[in-house]
């Protein structure tokens, strides 16, 4: 290796995804000069990829809490950040098709009201009233006003910016390859770009790796239990506005957002089967894409379909992220397997980790979150 | 439902019609798909009825093809795209009356190109098109695209669809070759003088061009364009070698339309789609797959040919194209004894289309200056409408590729999916940060290919949506 080489930083943050991003953005402004690896360009997988919702409601008990929060940090980044993320609290929707679907929903929101989300229940004719734009074959939905959507495009990348505005340095096109470890503290970490190996002396990692996360920590011996998967989109032309909540039926498998701009992204609301790092787009799930659209808001049948792209989700064994220092490591800390919600808990996940730094615990209890949970 | 089909040939121009020719005489089962409703392509554009008189050269060579491919048994699928593509040689159609998805056996590429344009002050204003366009509205409709045109752009194209308006009654006030061929192409001269000849048809397209006195003026180029609400007037200027204008000498021209003929970019989404492997060629249009001699891509049972595997003409296109038939052919099982030596027996007419093709990339690629003619106000990516002011402040934030600049400025995301202006962002970008064009990086087309109505890409009938099953 080429040791001339060399870089020194008090915190390395490994992956430049939302969750790195927000950590990079939260500890440049407590005046930390961290340094992000980002092996391709800010926000290039699933941060940038992704279905844009960031909800509260319908989420696992033991992360609604931090999705609560993290909606507080949206409203003040969609005040600061450059360039305008798109964030607006437009509503989320959540329908139901038949009597089973509602009642879980019901049973839901009751949990939600009591943990302090204000949630709705809609039954047909208010549906019908309040968005008059879906299908008629919804019997009813649940609705979170203060839940929305941002441009996923934009989100990473204006925290990474920002960030390094405040002293970060942000290294893309530069993939870490190695953690080392002295006894039981990282000591640093073995990096490649363009013009070849470089190590980075640091006493603190944070490893925001997304779904690749369990390569990178294998070289620690840590076994993260995380599983990619395929996940894809497809983008209509512009249309006229049609609606402004985030809506989604699992019944028909598809979930729908109007952006800023007028064009419709749909998604699929039920996970692809089969653990896989391939991002090409299924032509089968472009069509299951274009039919579930269809049938959930009538509008548009006359429409088209201008793009598809896909992304890799991160799942976990559990579907709640993992945020964790790993025992017996000190300077360790993983922020990885968001299982599909990390864009919501992002800025949430990178402040907690920059309180954890900076005042030696995060100021929400991150127990639920541990590695350990695995280990039973 | 998957439909098998044995052969598939993308594209009815040159390329592709010979390919499928070669193919279904070689015993192959070739099915032959164009998104437009008569075959043809560019060369060999068909007016669109026997109203629009009398037929070309080209559009009877054009005919005289078809005629053998349809005796051949080629079944030709018409107004029929192919949106999508997997590397299992799968194909997503969008068409009335054919299967959704098919799978082929084998797969000949014969989609051509789309034309390059140049964002000048202007460029967006009505009455400046592409020689493109205007050859497709004189081809098919006999209309003319204005009254005093002025041509600009590169290569001797220019010249045959100046000769071509001529004829049909309209004024040339001039042609602008932005190639310095007297100082770059004296070492061609006698090979281009002979080539440049069979395709300008003959002395034709010159004589008419000097009998109606129209000015080509070798080494000049367009510097903008202005007008209230539709073209009045151009600027043009003489280029250096890079093609910058040289200060001091412009020139204003009165003209109501301007045709820019700045040569063709490869239409490679579906190669990429199907897994080739690409290279990056600037002087033969941009990014192409990597073929073999038989004009296999490095996916075996994929080939590509004509200008959408490199920008070479319509001769060249003939003869890849029966290249690629025969190895197809031979891939699936037909004459698979007698294809190396047809196909060798082919090398001498594509040596010598080859060459043609060298000596044309030599003179007439434009010069990095074409790209920086644009100002903060000049619009880069029409569907979007974004300013070069809206890039540079993209890159001022931090934004180095083009994927990111695309991300923030919704540059190339409208519906042409950036066919228009990939190649002027990744220029701009490239001058603006101090890298290469590769560096910098195209954009990515993801399917489908062309915006698609989402009732067929679902297969389902509006009036169906309601009672099917998700
Ligand atoms: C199609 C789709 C739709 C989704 N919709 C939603 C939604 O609507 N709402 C929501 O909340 N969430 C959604 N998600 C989930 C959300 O996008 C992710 O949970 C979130 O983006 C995870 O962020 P991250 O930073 O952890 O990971 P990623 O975005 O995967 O980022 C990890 C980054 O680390 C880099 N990296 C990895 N290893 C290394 C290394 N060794 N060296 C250098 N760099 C490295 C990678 O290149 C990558 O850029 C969706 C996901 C997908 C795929
Ligand atoms: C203005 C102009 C003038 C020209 N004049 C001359 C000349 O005088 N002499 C000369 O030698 N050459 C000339 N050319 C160039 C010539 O037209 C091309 O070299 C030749 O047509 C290339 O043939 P091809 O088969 O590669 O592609 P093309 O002829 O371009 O045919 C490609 C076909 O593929 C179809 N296609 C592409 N993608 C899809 C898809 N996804 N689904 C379905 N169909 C698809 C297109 O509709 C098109 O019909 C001219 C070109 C232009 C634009």
């Amino acid at each position: 290796m080429n040791a001339s080489r060399k870089m020194n930083a008090p915190v390395v943050i490994i992956g430049g995804g939302i969750v790195g991003c927000a950590a990079a953005y939260y500890l440049s402004k407590s005046g930390v000069q961290v340094t992000l690896l980002e092996r391709s360009v800010l926000g290039d997988e699933a941060s940038g990829r992704n279905g844009g919702g960031v909800r509260q409601q319908c989420r696992d008990r033991r992360e609604r809490g931090l999705a609560m929060a993290s909606v507080r940090l949206w409203q003040e980044l969609q005040a600061t950040l450059e360039p305008d993320i798109e964030y607006r609290q437009g509503g989320n929707i959540r329908l139901a098709t038949d009597e089973k679907r509602l009642s879980d929903l019901r049973c839901q929101s009751e949990e939600e009201l009591q943990d302090g989300l204000p949630v709705e229940m809609w039954d047909q004719s208010e549906l019908r009233r309040r968005a008059p734009y879906l299908a008629e074959i919804f019997l009813g939905a649940k609705y979170c006003a203060s839940d929305g959507m941002a441009n996923p495009l934009l989100v990473s990348r204006a925290l990474g910016w920002a960030a390094q505005r405040s002293g970060a340095r942000i290294l893309t096109h530069t993939e870490a390859f190695q953690i080392e470890i002295q006894g039981r503290q990282v000591t640093s970490v073995l990096a490649k770009d363009a013009q070849g190996e470089f190590v980075i002396e640091t006493p603190q990692v944070i490893h925001a790796g997304g779904p690749w996360t369990p390569h990178l920590s294998q070289t620690l011996g840590v076994v993260v239990p995380i599983v990619p998967a395929r996940s894809s989109l497809a983008i209509t032309q512009r249309m006229p506005r049609l609606f402004d909540e985030f809506v989604s039926s699992h019944d028909l498998g598809v979930y729908a957002r109007q952006a800023r701009e007028g064009q419709i992204h749909i998604g699929r609301s039920v996970s692809e089967p089969g653990e896989t790092f391939d991002q090409t787009t299924p032509l089968p799930t472009i069509e299951k894409l274009a039919r579930g659209a269809a049938q959930m808001i009538p509008a548009l049948r006359g429409s088209n379909f201008l793009r598809t792209w896909t992304g890799t989700l991160e799942n976990t064994p559990d579907g709640i992220a993992i945020i964790s220092a790993v025992d017996g490591i000190a300077g360790y800390l993983i922020a990885a397997g968001f299982s599909g919600h990390g864009f919501c808990l992002g800025p949430i996940a990178g402040k907690l980790l920059s309180e954890w730094l900076v005042e030696g615990e995060p100021s929400m209890s991150l127990r639920e979150f541990r590695l350990a949970r695995f280990q039973k | 439902m998957i439909e098998p089909v044995e052969i598939v040939v993308v594209g009815a121009g040159p390329g592709g019609l010979s390919a499928a020719l070669a193919a279904a005489h070689a015993g192959a089962q070739v099915t032959l798909i164009d998104s437009n409703r008569q075959p043809g392509g560019q060369y060999f554009r068909q007016p669109a009825n026997e109203l629009h008189g009398e037929p070309s050269r080209h559009q009877r060579e054009g005919q005289a093809l078809w005629q053998q491919v349809q005796s051949a048994g080629v079944r030709f699928w018409a107004e029929t795209t192919v949106w999508g593509a997997t590397t299992e040689k799968i194909l997503s159609l969008n068409g009335k009356d054919v299967p959704g998805t098919i799978q082929a056996q084998a797969i000949v590429l014969a989609t051509g190109t789309f034309e390059r344009t140049s964002a000048f002050p202007g460029w967006t204003l009505p009455g400046v098109m592409t020689a493109g366009a205007a050859q497709t509205l004189l081809k098919e409709q006999r209309i003319l695209p204005g009254k005093k045109i002025l041509l600009v752009g590169t290569g001797p194209l220019q010249l045959v669809l100046a000769a071509e308006l001529v004829r049909a009654g309209a004024q040339v006030v001039a042609v602008l070759e932005g190639a310095p061929i007297f100082r770059n192409g004296a070492r061609h001269l006698s090979a281009l003088w002979r080539q440049w000849e069979r395709i300008a048809e003959g002395a034709n397209s010159w004589l008419t061009l000097a009998s109606h006195r129209i000015p080509y003026r070798m080494g000049w180029g367009i510097v903008s364009a202005s007008g209230n609400q539709q073209v009045e007037r151009a600027t043009i200027a003489r280029l250096d070698d890079t093609w910058r204008p040289v200060a001091g000498s412009e020139e204003q021209i009165a003209c109501d339309t301007i045709l820019l003929g700045y040569g063709f970019i490869p239409f490679h989404a579906l190669a990429q789609w199907l897994g080739a492997i690409m290279t990056w060629q600037p002087e033969l249009g941009g990014d192409i797959p990597v073929r073999d001699s038989n004009m296999q891509t490095s996916v075996p049972g994929i080939y590509a040919v004509g200008d959408g595997a490199g920008v070479g003409g319509a001769a060249l296109a003939l003869v890849e194209g029966e290249i690629a038939g025969i190895a197809a052919a031979a891939q699936t099982g037909h004459q698979t004894g007698r294809a190396a030596q047809r196909i060798r027996s082919l090398a001498p007419a594509l040596a010598r289309e080859q060459q043609f093709q060298k000596m044309y990339a030599a003179l007439f690629t434009p010069g990095a200056g074409l790209y920086a003619l644009g100002n903060n106000e000049t619009i880069l990516c029409r569907c979007e409408e974004i300013t070069l002011a809206q890039v540079r402040r993209a890159i001022a934030l931090g934004a180095t590729t083009i994927k990111e600049i695309k991300s923030i400025t919704r540059v190339g995301m409208g519906d042409c999916q950036g066919r228009m202006c990939s190649h002027l962002i990744a220029n701009v970008i490239a001058r603006e940060t101090g890298q290469s064009v590769n560096q910098v990086g195209m954009l990515r087309p993801r399917p489908p290919l062309f915006p698609t109505p989402i009732t067929a890409i679902a297969r389902t009938p509006s009036e169906q949506m309601e009672v099917a099953h998700p």
